[in-house]
């Protein structure tokens, strides 16, 4: 019998709307559950104040573009190319700052950055929802264009950038600020407003909404262009959290990205999911992170330990899919 | 079309006639050089079941995209009412009063009932650029909807996926119901539903019209319109073969007229 199978028939005695909610908030009892396991193996994690002030500090960035990829994740669609169009946009604007010197004022040195991640961001809807091109191929395109498109700019870090542009990226209070305050905003948009219902009919069932009257090429676009902006932030706080911008900046990201959207019980296929839980997946990503950094283990693994988690993160969305259905067809049947 | 078979000049509309609540007069559709449906004339008095039955290729999906507003016709007129009038589009025959449940339903199953029901219309608060889906509203009157008008026990906040085939048709007729429309197309409504489930939905067809609805049925079924529909309209390779009281024709009739556009 599969732990699936066994699992389901423990839920059996469960209403069935109880478990559909646990199922969707299941990051929180895994959150609460690997806390309770950092804290009996690496209290230090729990206990430094200033271990666990760095660990949002530098989660900043990547929860930026989990928030980036879970809006494509709920649209239906996905975006393997949200490194590099985050590494793209700080390149950019680092040249434009400090080494083209077009621009010496900070506030359009973050208004060229996002601008950058947003055109580019828009640029993918554009491919994928007029042009028809397929999301994996269109954004896989984009990742080695723009991810190219950095070692082409520049095969040096780039500092000497001004001071009122790294400077808010260098703030932990600001960084976290503005993690918490783009996800906040953004749930709010997601379920209060008619474009964040149009995202989820989008992800649950793009000719069905199309049916209904939702303009769905413009959703898509609108959604990638989202994207694109906050991958750009995500960009910015690295460039300020660092100092300098390095050409290999935000490499690497898309997967810690699918591993946290994932953990956090956003749907792979879209329409499912709460952008509070991908939160709920970055601060565990960050909190195993920690705890491997505090205890000592390798460094040289950490990459090892992201791919594990990833792997656990399908897993986990396998196991609970499956759960899901049975559920549902027992509901139907009845 | 047989010379002997009953035609609908009993009551085909007229300008200005006020007795059907919708009607089509010398209706003519031509896609490029095939032509869909030729002089096709029909009128559906107010609270009725009306049903239109054919074979593939008949016309049925034609006659009924014009009705609602997808098509214009090549030649002829449609009245609402008794007024003539001429959609330019789904959103001008819904803006009308007449709303229409597709065959695939265009649900979405991972939404629950509420936001299927509202999806594109929902209920709001606050003020202009600043109001936000009034999700309470929003519930409220998804149950309104489905427990007065359809009188169905389904939780509006249930996922669309958590329901049976009959409860997914009653969801999408539940959706042309929000916009409070007063004749309702519905296209092959129990086509893939169990015996049960079909059931379920011509009782609710009746509880619909009980509510003051009037009701287009368009179907290849004749099980699926026999004691449901007051009159049917037989369409054969684009021409209306005849309209005839449910009451008045037996099925071998209705599938002979569908099959050779004459009665046996």
């Amino acid at each position: 019998m599969s732990t699936s199978n066994i699992v389901t028939r423990q839920f059996e005695r469960i209403p069935e709307r109880t478990v559909l909610v646990l199922l969707e908030n299941m990051i929180w009892p895994i959150l609460a559950v690997i806390s309770l396991l950092i804290l009996a193996t690496v209290p230090r994690v729990f206990t430094n104040t200033m271990a666990l002030r760095l660990m949002l500090f530098a989660a900043a960035p990547l929860g930026l573009v989990v928030l980036a990829e879970s809006i494509c994740l709920l649209s239906g669609h996905f975006d393997l190319s949200v490194g590099a169009i985050a590494g793209f946009s700080a390149v950019f604007t680092a040249m434009v700052l400090a080494e083209w010197n077009l621009v010496s004022n900070p506030v359009l040195g973050v208004a060229i950055v996002l601008a950058v991640g947003s055109a580019i961001g828009a640029t993918n809807g554009i491919m994928i929802a007029k042009l028809g091109m397929n999301p994996f191929l269109q954004t896989l395109a984009f990742l080695i264009i723009f991810g190219g498109g950095k070692l082409a700019l520049t095969t040096r870090p780039i500092s000497d950038l001004p001071e009122g542009y790294v400077a808010p990226g260098g703030n932990e209070y600001v960084a976290i600020g503005i993690l918490l305050a783009s996800f906040a905003c953004m749930a709010v948009v997601f379920r209060y407003t008619a474009f964040g219902q149009a995202v989820y009919a989008v992800g649950s069932d793009e000719e069905a909404a199309r049916a209904v009257g939702i303009r769905t090429d413009r959703t898509i676009i609108a959604v990638y262009t989202l994207s694109g902006f906050f991958c750009a932030l995500a960009g910015w706080l690295l460039t300020g959290y660092t100092g300098i911008v390095s050409p290999d900046i935000a490499d690497d990201m898309v997967f810690s990205a699918f591993a946290a959207a994932i953990i956090g019980g956003i749907s792979l296929f879209g329409g499912r999911g709460k952008l509070l839980g991908a939160l709920g997946g970055v601060l565990l990503l960050s909190l195993v992170e920690t705890a491997l950094n505090v205890s000592g283990f390798d460094p040289t693994l950490i990459e090892v330990v992201n791919g594990v988690v990833l792997l656990f993160a399908i897993l986990l969305y396998n196991t609970k899919e499956s759960i899901r259905e049975r559920v549902l067809s027992a509901g139907v049947s009845s | 079309m047989s010379s002997d078979a009953p035609t609908v000049s009993d009551d085909a509309p007229t300008a200005g006639d006020a007795g059907p609540k919708i009607a089509a007069e010398n209706v003519r559709k031509v896609f490029g050089r095939i032509v869909a449906l030729d002089d096709v004339s029909l009128s559906v008095r107010e609270n009725e079941i009306f049903a239109v039955v054919g074979d593939n290729g008949a016309g049925k999906s034609t006659l009924m995209n014009l009705l609602c507003g997808v098509h214009r016709p090549t030649q002829g007129s449609l009245f609402l009412d008794g007024r003539p009038v001429a959609f330019d589009g789904p959103d001008e025959a819904r803006a009308a009063g007449i709303e229409t449940v597709y065959q695939d339903l265009a649900l979405m199953d991972d939404l629950d009932v509420a936001t299927n029901i509202f999806m594109g219309n929902f209920p709001r608060k606050g003020v202009g650029p600043f109001s936000v889906v009034d999700w309470e509203e929003t519930y409220e009157r998804a149950a309104t909807i489905v427990d007065t008008h359809l009188e169905r026990d389904i939780d509006p906040r249930a996922e669309v996926a958590y329901h049976s085939g009959g409860e997914r048709q009653l969801i999408a007729i539940a959706r042309a119901l929000a916009f409070d429309p007063d004749v309702v197309i519905l296209d092959e409504p129990t086509s893939a539903l169990s015996v049960d489930a079909t059931e379920l939905v011509q009782e609710t067809v009746r509880t619909l019209r009980r509510n003051g609805k009037t009701i287009i049925i368009v179907s290849h079924s004749l099980d699926e319109i026999f004691g449901l529909a007051d009159r049917i309209g037989v369409l054969y390779r684009g021409s209306m073969a005849a309209v005839t009281n449910t009451a008045d024709v037996s099925t071998d009739e209705l599938r002979s007229l569908m099959v050779s556009g004459e009665r046996s």
